[in-house]
């Protein structure tokens, strides 16, 4: 059985691209570092060079190498992303599972705080956050994912509800298993794929959000990141900065995204339960 | 019993409600500094000790909760500082810009992302799929205030054809007509930023769920029956789709206020999330409180309309709450 | 699939063409449109206005001064001419008899003392009229105003920054700080004001046609909102904004008229000067060596800025003392002192003392010359440079009215900020120097501890004759550089870009409109 689905994932395009992409991606991540010519913060170079063979992808408005600060930015908003999103994830599947199995008043309680936390405009979250303490990256990711729980915890729900209903679960009711099985063993795994599309919708936030409250001035610019590089990028919107500055962190992020979504695709298959009896 | 859920939904979302007027009237007096340190310390004058303290009395500290409850419920909702005009006023004169560009725009990402959706999961595996997936990945990862200045430039600066900012031309002398093809004509850019950033989450989820729901055994039967693929597609399967569509709909009526504040700054389109920053900006206190609170109660009324309609969507989630715990 | 992305690719093409066949319909009415990226900066009346520049430019279309400047300097406005009696410490100024307010009614020397009367029980921030005894009017067109005491910054102030009331409609206003009938709006300006709009931050003026200079050359002004001011310039939706100075090339290429301001706005680092180690003056000129500000300049800003005078007022005023002390950057001279403060260096080759490693909070936000919010890379620069001489920085970036409180409350150790208003009269030095003129400024370094420098400020603001006040100013500035409350950093230059098609000539005023704000729109611009 396993070697069968090592041999369906082994042939399924989205998944050899989704690995191969996170490989590449978590390699660089990972070892930018070592790679990077230049340390990101030295401000020594002339100011908006264009490429050339000394920086690869010029030098930004501050005199940075902009090839440099993006293997660093990489690092901390792949970090950044992965840690809001599974934070997030983590509080919303929690949440979620419980409204739905338990119902009634757990349900009303659960769901309402949920509404009361989503209301409240992030923005205003921040700036109290970032004056009452100094909000280290760790900090924010995880108000990010405090404040962005709950629609997952929504989404989980209400699919929880139309499982839940299933007639397998009915049967595994009626033959006494505990509620505790019935959750690990049915309700959890056959949600896997919503977790994905959780965590990836809840990364690709906290990295949105790191460029918008850059964009707005409100994060620290002198923590290198992706959103960070894009927001000093379109500053200069007016200048002749497009393919070298601006494009390669947005393609940088559009590749994590679709590494994540990828790999949820071709999960997608595996974790089906359905799916594995009838292979 | 159906109706005793009802009344008591109702209780639950009333008690929500309570909550959210705290929040929105407390936590906005945690923000550091007041009115008068927002608008004069950093200005043109400045001001001695004393004329600090006499601005100040023109500013009072703001009244107990009680009595703030008691001027919402005459609808008083206070007015703004900065703008001498009454809190709801302004948030009537911005929230149609919002609901216009935010709501237009996640109305018809919705709409084409789920068409596309189902489309797309139906041709699961086939090049179409691939395809779609392919494209919408890479959109979406692509921040929407590139979307929006890259549309600036070519559509505004390089081809002209549309304005770069506003909501239209302002002080216009404009007949009717003439008006609302200048209001679409500044809504485009601004509106297609948004659906671009909108649509690709709205496609990946209802291909997700679109394919469950596909496995599912009365979409089987209902192929064995012979039934026209289109009619199985949209009566029998994506019916059950709309389901996470429908809890997206509603959590992202959360995001209405603070959800276009990058792309209303960027098109400089009027707008609640504007409206917001700025107040917060000025440390407006009545008017914070007043955009809070709109919007927090509108989450829970689009939420509480969207429970009542899971139940006619999907009848199973009512018996949901039939079953013991 | 396929049908809804040809469904989708319909609409937008529909949508498209519809937009582009709507080409806006020419106007008749003769207009200039003026780009701000802000838009709200209240109503434009004197006790309804931002206190900043840009609110007192939307005030000033609508009600008139005494004396306004241009370009050379000052020129009549409601007064046609004005003297001083040396004697008396008397000033009589001779109004112009064709001034009338927008509903029709002549102005005349009894709105004119109304309005002193009227400021000093309800206080216009922008003058003082504290040192003015009494006004008399003289005759219909006559007013003289007496002194308590000698004020030099009388004329810039009373005579070029105090708006005039007309006495009919504020004689009986309470509330000015909330009263907004339209009967607030009526001045004696050459524009009647028609309507603001708080959620587009719109603004639109109408000309007033009797206005005593002669009719507007416009019949509309109009103020619209626009985050990106080069677009809305080439896009023919605005004919005047600020812009950066990067985009000037470009729009000088596409035919706009590209103008540039004398230095009227700095960035400077505030110092903490009440705590140790900053209350040690060696300790703030160390740090003057430190910050290299041609690197600031040329790191954060493209090179388009100059680096400050350490005495505050720039080389372009009039005042400016040429010999101000003056850092060059210079960092082993600044270890030199810190190590003369006892300091040695430690491991890593940061500053230490008794143990403790020399280390502090640089205060960061973002503000510009236009009261734009644009992030910068200043913070990083000078956190790079403090450490490369051996002091550990941490940069703290916080939204810009959090910055402020802090300051305000001495919570903080080193702190960026900016501020204009160093162009106009050199009253500026004593509100950015002293807690008696500046208490409720975080631009102000509150700092009052050396009595010489406390005795030249009194004394510059009761000095009559100009030149020798220009000595007292020169001693300010001195000593103000050797103190070093705070470290003037550099000019940003400011550069404003217009559409020349629509025959306006626009122009920077010498020493910034009124009290020195380095905005381009004067109002003579659409008077002569």
């Amino acid at each position: 059985m396993h070697i069968s689905f090592r041999h369906e994932l082994g042939r399924d395009p989205w998944f050899i691209t989704g690995i191969g992409l996170g490989l590449v991606l978590l390699l660089l991540a990972g070892l930018g570092p070592v790679f990077s010519p230049y340390d990101p913060h030295d401000i020594s170079f002339r100011p908006l060079s264009p490429p050339s063979a000394d920086h690869w992808l010029g030098v930004n408005d501050g005199g940075m190498d902009i090839f440099s600060e993006l293997l660093f930015g990489m690092r901390n908003t792949a970090g950044f992303g992965i840690l809001a999103g599974f934070t997030a994830l983590f509080l919303g599947v929690a949440v979620g599972l419980a409204a739905a199995w338990f119902g009634g008043f757990t349900d009303q309680i659960a769901m309402r705080l949920a509404d009361v936390v989503l209301a409240v405009p992030s923005v205003m979250i921040l700036i109290m956050a970032a004056s009452l303490f100094r909000p280290s990256p760790v900090m924010l990711a995880v108000i990010l994912s405090i404040i962005s729980w709950p629609t997952t915890a929504k989404a989980i729900r209400s699919q929880a509800l139309v499982v839940k209903n299933r007639l397998h679960i009915h049967a595994a009711r009626q033959a006494g298993a505990s509620g505790i099985y019935i959750l690990a063993r049915h309700l959890l795994p056959e949600l896997f794929p919503l977790y994905l599309i959780g965590f990836a919708a809840k990364a690709r936030m906290a990295m949105f959000m790191e460029a918008s409250l850059a964009f707005l001035g409100l994060l620290d610019p002198a923590r290198k990141s992706l959103g960070i590089i894009i927001s000093f990028a379109l500053k200069y919107y007016y200048m002749d900065i497009w393919w070298n500055w601006l494009l390669p962190p947005v393609i940088l992020l559009s590749l994590l995204t679709m590494t994540v979504t990828f790999l949820v695709i071709s999960l997608e298959k595996v974790f089906d339960p359905r799916l594995k009896e009838a292979l | 019993m159906k109706d005793g859920h009802y009344i008591k939904l109702t209780a639950v979302y009333f008690f929500a409600g309570l909550v959210m007027v705290y929040a929105s009237y407390s936590l906005p007096k945690w923000l550091p500094g007041d009115f008068v340190t927002a608008m004069y310390y950093g200005s043109n004058v400045t001001l001695t000790a004393e004329q600090e303290a006499q601005i100040r009395a023109c500013y009072p500290c703001q009244e107990g909760f009680s009595r703030y409850l008691l001027n919402l419920l005459s609808l008083k909702w206070g007015y703004s500082y900065a703008f001498l005009t009454p809190v709801s006023d302004l948030i009537l004169e911005a929230l149609p810009w919002t609901l216009l560009l935010f709501g237009g725009a996640h109305g018809a990402s919705m709409l084409f992302g789920f068409i596309a959706g189902v489309e797309a999961a139906w041709r699961r595996g086939g090049w179409v799929e691939k395809a779609g997936v392919g494209c919408m990945t890479i959109m979406e990862g692509v921040p929407e205030m590139c979307t929006g200045v890259a549309l600036l430039m070519l559509f505004a600066l390089w081809l002209g054809w549309f304005p770069s900012s506003g909501a239209e031309t302002a002080y216009s002398i404009y007949s009717a007509i003439e008006r609302i093809w200048d209001m679409t004509h500044h809504l485009a850019l601004p509106f297609t930023t948004l659906f671009l950033a909108y649509l690709p989450g709205n496609f990946l989820l209802t291909r997700g769920s679109m394919v469950m729901v596909l496995k599912e055994q009365f979409v089987q039967t209902a192929r064995a029956k012979g039934l026209p693929p289109s009619r199985v597609r949209y009566a029998h399967a994506a019916r059950n789709a709309l389901l996470p569509m429908f809890t997206r709909f509603g959590l992202r009526i959360a995001f209405m206020v603070t959800g276009a504040v990058v792309v209303e700054t960027i098109f400089s389109y009027p707008g609640m999330g504007t409206l917001l920053y700025k107040a917060i900006g000025l440390r407006d206190l009545s008017l914070i409180q007043g955009i809070v609170l709109i919007s927090s109660l509108m989450v829970l009324f689009v939420n509480l309309a969207m429970e009542i309609l899971y139940g006619i969507i999907d009848p199973r989630i009512r018996n949901a709450y039939k079953l013991p715990a | 699939m396929k049908r809804s992305i040809l469904i989708l690719a319909n609409v937008l093409f529909a949508v498209l063409f519809v937009c582009i066949s709507a080409t806006p319909a020419v106007s008749q009415m003769r207009e200039i449109r003026i780009a701000d990226s802000r838009g709200d900066w209240g109503y434009p009346n004197p006790f309804l206005h931002y206190p900043r520049g840009p609110g007192y430019v939307r005030m000033s279309w609508v009600f008139d001064t005494l004396i306004w400047k241009d370009q050379n300097g000052y020129i009549p406005a409601l007064a046609r001419s004005w003297s001083f009696d040396a004697e008396n410490l008397a000033f009589t100024f001779i109004l112009n008899p064709e001034a009338r307010w927008h509903d029709g009614r002549p102005l005349t020397s009894e709105d004119v003392s109304f309005t002193i009367q009227y400021f000093k029980k309800y206080p216009y921030l922008w003058v003082t009229v504290d040192d003015i005894e009494r006004a008399v009017a003289e005759g219909a067109y006559t007013v003289r105003i007496y002194l308590s005491r000698p004020y030099s910054a009388f004329l810039p102030d009373v005579g070029g920054t105090m708006p005039i009331l007309p006495k009919h409609i504020w004689e009986s206003v309470e509330n000015p700080h909330t009263y907004n009938d339209p009967r607030a709006f009526i001045g004696s300006g050459p524009f009647i004001f028609r309507d603001f709009n708080k959620t587009k931050g719109t603004y639109l003026y109408e000309a007033f046609t009797d206005y005593y200079q002669g009719r507007p050359k416009v019949d509309r002004l109009i103020y619209v909102r626009s985050g990106k001011p080069m677009l809305s310039l080439q896009t023919g939706e605005a004919d005047l904004a600020n812009i950066m100075p990067g985009m000037a090339d470009e729009l000088r290429k596409k035919g706009m008229t590209v103008i540039r301001d004398e230095r009227g706005w700095n960035k400077k680092l505030m110092i903490n000067h009440r705590k140790p180690p900053f209350n040690e003056r060696s300790f703030r000129q160390a740090l003057a060596y430190a910050v290299n500000r041609q690197e600031i300049i040329d790191k954060s800003h493209l090179g388009f800025g100059t680096p400050a005078s350490y005495g505050l007022l720039s080389i372009d005023h009039e005042m400016y003392n040429p010999k101000t002390p003056f850092y060059p950057h210079d960092a082993e001279k600044a270890g030199e002192i810190i190590e003369s403060l006892g300091y040695t260096r430690g491991n890593g080759g940061y500053f230490e003392k008794d143990g403790c490693p020399l280390t502090f909070e640089l205060l960061s936000s973002n503000i510009t010359v236009a009261g734009e919010i644009v992030s910068d890379r200043d913070g990083e620069v000078i956190k790079k440079q403090l450490e490369q001489i051996g002091i550990n920085v941490s940069l703290v970036n916080m939204e810009q009215a959090t910055t402020d409180s802090r300051i305000k409350n001495w919570e903080f150790d080193i702190a960026i900020s900016g501020h204009g208003g160093i162009s106009g009269d050199p009253r500026i030095l004593n509100e950015m120097i002293s807690s008696q003129y500046g208490a409720g400024s975080v631009n102000s370094a509150r700092y009052d501890i050396d009595p010489e420098l406390n005795r030249l400020m009194e004394a510059q603001m009761v000095e009559m004759d100009q030149q020798k006040r220009k000595n007292t100013v020169y001693g300010i500035q001195e000593l103000y550089a050797i103190d070093l409350p705070a470290i003037s950093l550099y000019y940003p230059d400011a550069v404003a870009a217009y559409n020349p098609v629509k025959g306006i000539c626009w122009f920077y005023t010498k020493g910034g409109i009124s009290k020195g704000i380095p905005i381009p729109q004067n109002k003579m611009s659409l008077i002569k």
